[in-house]
């Protein structure tokens, strides 16, 4: 009678038990997977870095060369075009390196563009050498996808290519890619049938001949790669500040200001128009007779335009009286090396990557495909100097912001000025007010809240500090006092600062204390009166 | 009389007037439904350039672009994709019907949580799985070239939990007919096969149909799992690299034709099918 009891509680329980699991153990098991997931990554990561570190030693070790060699077989993620043309470089390499490296590639066409996004799919499956643009460095790096140079593959970097395509390839001070073209910049193609060549330098002619001749204007404006061009020509200027570790930090940006305005209105200009279209493909054969856009539509555009071909750098503005000439970024695509657990494999394959970027394989590139050149001798070359885009993009380039890195989260809040542009009557105040959300928006992704921008802070020379270090204030009503006291020699300087920004600040010239001791800051954000609060 | 009979012929007149504002009206929507298609067929025969261009109808007719599509790794995506799509129809829909079968007739505890059970767990967002099934198969090696097996795999596995419409179809038949087969010496697995599915063609064809469209057009998980080798796209994800910037005027006639490709077999099986699939559909939606 017990056993029974006894069988019969115990299978109520169990029963029990699998009833409540039913709709507890599908959570329990995603939660513990997604937990495994998380930490099978991060721990992939510490040691792909842990590997790029040794890499990185090994690379600059690696002068010898001979302890290279070997076959290596390794995956290349080249764009489609160029499939054909790296592996016969890969050949090349081959049967030329002197360091006995033998290169078994596998070359699998992936964009450029879509490198960063495969990479960080799965690191350890990725591409061990890799073609991509410029703008997706930094989420490279923090995967952990892209190997730092070694002190000696850096400096060969530096020392062959021109200094925009270097800035692309650098994170805080360090180098993580070998630059491979610094063509990736936008110009004007123009059909000289609907617009004659001594109109090409203003805005406003282009827009009255296209007007004119019911021909469209193709200008991606609603894209922010393009539209911060406009804001460049006004001498406006965005930048992002990185880390070493490929972090943002912080953002300077004057979008909102006088010079932005007047950019506003060099946008409505063209967007209140019924000819503007929002793009950059090759729209010849589709309406335009005006196409903003880069060097990878030069051959479609030729062919569409036959003998009516023209190009040009981009065109001036005017807003009362005076001519801005529209800016633009410049940018670049490179080679990354994925860090490998074997190092000397690594080190090989920089080596590879040395070669690929190379003057004759970036002259290869550029008479295959008119992919214009990083490397300062090959931009020499003749045929590179008669290069009819490349001597727009190179006329450009005077106006041309080199393309930092910047937060992903930019691209989408700054495209939308033009969208609100477009949208207003073009009156100043409507056109300011476009900037002021931009401006927000941008504040809004360092979540700076309205107490730290209200917040004052004493900035100074308090402490040896050289004006770098805000140090906290509390108010009480309008009087802001210091959360400490600190020791100031004579001679100190200091001034209290709004929202760490230079916009309010006291007093106007620095503060400077006359006898050493110990104080309190104190502020009247009322009168702008900055005192001194000698500690009891 | 002479009053009636006018009024009579006035709604006549009526009638067709409204019958012809509907039939314009209609005719207007299909229209424009069918544009982009009879757009992208011809833009596939058009051969004297590979760039968007602003015409509709080419200049120069040709079947350059399908050369090209044959030579280039189309034919391996199509099949990664016709097999992927093949055996998840096949397998799918066996399982989803012995499932649907076993819910209906046969009483058994534990059927009613299992029922439950499946139907919670059928609401958790397929995609939310996502990167734990890519550690799954990728710790199978069933990723980048060998994706095809690993998304069979994936589209299989969890098959048996789309029971509701079937089995709100296997319902409707009278439990009747089972016994009387039963009586006459059948097994469970004969009285399924030779009399309910004869009896539930619509829902097998619907169960097919659903089971081969899910693979044949899945993008992101597919994407997601051959990411960066050729050799395991399905037309999906391959095509949709001919449309990065450097590519898209090169190959823009390419992709359409390859468009026109893929769409062909569906539409054909489509057409074949349509009267069984939406009986399907309508039949299964009583309550079981």
């Amino acid at each position: 009678m017990k056993k029974t009891l006894a069988l019969l509680l115990a299978a109520a329980m169990t029963v029990s038990l699998a009833a409540c699991g039913g709709n507890n153990s599908s959570t329990t098991t995603t939660a513990a997977a997604g937990e495994t997931a998380a930490a099978a990554t991060t721990g992939g990561q510490q040691e792909t870095t842990a590997a790029a570190e040794t890499q990185a030693a090994e690379t600059q070790a690696a002068g010898a060369g001979s302890e290279l060699a070997g076959t290596y077989d390794i995956v290349i993620w080249a764009p489609d075009a160029a499939v054909d043309l790296t592996k016969s470089q890969v050949d090349d390499f081959n049967s030329s390196n002197e360091y006995g490296i033998t290169i078994n590639a596998t070359v699998e066409p992936v964009s450029e563009a879509d490198a960063a996004s495969n990479m960080i799919t799965d690191v350890q499956a990725g591409g061990d050498l890799f073609f991509f643009a410029q703008d997706q460095l930094s989420r490279l790096i923090q995967a952990g996808a892209v190997s730092k140079l070694g002190t000696q593959a850096a400096e060969f970097a530096r020392n062959s290519n021109n200094a925009a395509s270097i800035l692309a390839a650098q994170s805080g001070s360090d180098l993580y890619a070998y630059p491979l073209t610094a063509d990736n910049g936008y110009f004007m193609y123009y059909d000289k049938s609907v617009v004659p060549e001594d109109h090409v330098d203003s805005l406003e002619d282009i827009i009255a001949d296209c007007e004119a001749a019911g021909k469209n204007f193709s200008y991606e404006l609603e894209n922010a790669w393009y539209n911060a061009g406009v804001f460049f020509g006004t001498g406006c200027h965005s930048d992002w500040v990185t880390n070493d570790a490929g972090e943002f930090i912080s953002i300077d940006d004057d979008f909102n200001s006088d010079k932005g305005l007047i950019a506003a209105k060099g946008i409505y200009k063209l967007v209140s128009s019924p000819i503007w279209v929002n793009s950059s493909n090759a729209d010849f054969a589709s309406g335009s007779a005006v196409v903003v856009t880069g060097t990878w539509n030069y051959a479609t555009i030729l062919e569409q335009l036959g003998d009516n071909f023209g190009v040009a750098d981009l065109p001036s503005f005017n807003v009362d009286g005076t001519d801005y000439h529209i800016g633009s970024y410049s940018g670049c695509k490179l080679i990354g090396v994925k860090p490998q657990t074997d190092a000397v494999k690594g080190a090989a394959i920089q080596r590879l990557a040395q070669y690929l970027t190379n003057k004759e394989c970036q002259l290869a590139r550029f008479t295959e495909f008119g992919w214009g050149p990083s490397n300062k001798e090959a931009l020499a070359d003749p045929a590179v100097q008669a290069d009819p885009t490349l001597s727009a993009l190179n006329e450009q380039g005077s106006y041309a912001v080199p393309q930092p890195n910047i937060h992903g989260s930019w691209w989408d809040i700054a495209k939308v000025i033009t969208t609100d542009v477009k949208a207003t009557d073009g009156s100043d105040a409507a056109l300011k007010a476009c900037l002021e959300k931009y401006e927000e928006s941008i504040n809004a992704v360092f979540t700076m809240s309205d107490d730290v921008k209200n917040a004052f802070t004493v900035i100074g020379s308090i402490n040896g500090d050289g004006w770098t270090l805000d140090l906290p204030m509390t108010a009480e009503g309008d009087v802001w006092t210091s959360n400490e006291a600190y020791e100031m020699e004579a001679g100190t300087e200091f001034k209290c600062r709004q929202g760490k920004a230079w916009d309010v600040a006291y007093p106007a010239d620095n503060f400077v204390v006359e006898t050493a001791g110990t104080y309190y800051v104190q502020l009247d954000a009322a009168t702008g009166e900055v005192t001194l609060v000698p500690a009891s | 009389m002479n009053n009636t009979e006018k009024r009579h012929m006035g709604l006549k007149a009526l009638n067709r007037v409204s019958n012809t504002g509907i039939y314009i009206l209609l005719t207007v929507i299909s229209v424009v439904w069918l544009i982009p298609f009879v757009f992208i067929v011809l833009q596939s025969f058009r051969v004297e350039n590979t760039y968007q261009v602003g015409y509709v109808i080419p200049k120069q007719w040709g079947l350059q672009n399908y050369i090209n599509l044959w030579n280039s790794d189309f034919k391996r995506w199509y099949l990664n994709t016709l097999i992927i799509a093949l055996a998840a129809a096949v397998f799918q829909t066996i399982i989803q019907l012995c499932m649907s079968y076993t819910l209906s007739r046969f009483r058994f505890k534990l059927r009613g949580p299992l029922m439950r059970f499946m139907l919670i767990l059928g609401m958790f967002p397929g995609m939310l799985t996502m990167i734990i099934l890519y550690r799954v198969l990728s710790d199978l090696g069933l990723t980048q070239a060998n994706a095809v097996p690993g998304l069979i795999l994936v589209s299989v596995a969890s098959s048996g939990m789309g029971y509701y419409v079937s089995k709100g179809f296997f319902d409707t038949i009278p439990k009747s007919l089972d016994e009387a087969a039963r009586v006459d010496g059948a097994t469970r697995l004969q009285v399924l096969y030779k009399i309910i599915l004869p009896l539930a063609k619509p829902i097998v064809i619907y169960t097919i149909l659903t089971a081969f469209m899910g693979p044949w057009g899945d993008y992101v998980f597919a994407r997601y799992v051959a990411f960066g080798t050729s050799a395991g796209y399905n037309v999906a994800v391959g095509m949709y690299s001919w449309l990065t910037n450097d590519q898209i005027n090169r190959m823009y006639t390419t992709f359409c034709a390859g468009g026109v490709i893929v769409a062909v077999p569906v539409t054909i099986l489509f057409l074949c099918l349509q009267k069984y699939y939406v009986e399907g559909v309508t039949g299964g939606a009583v309550k079981g």
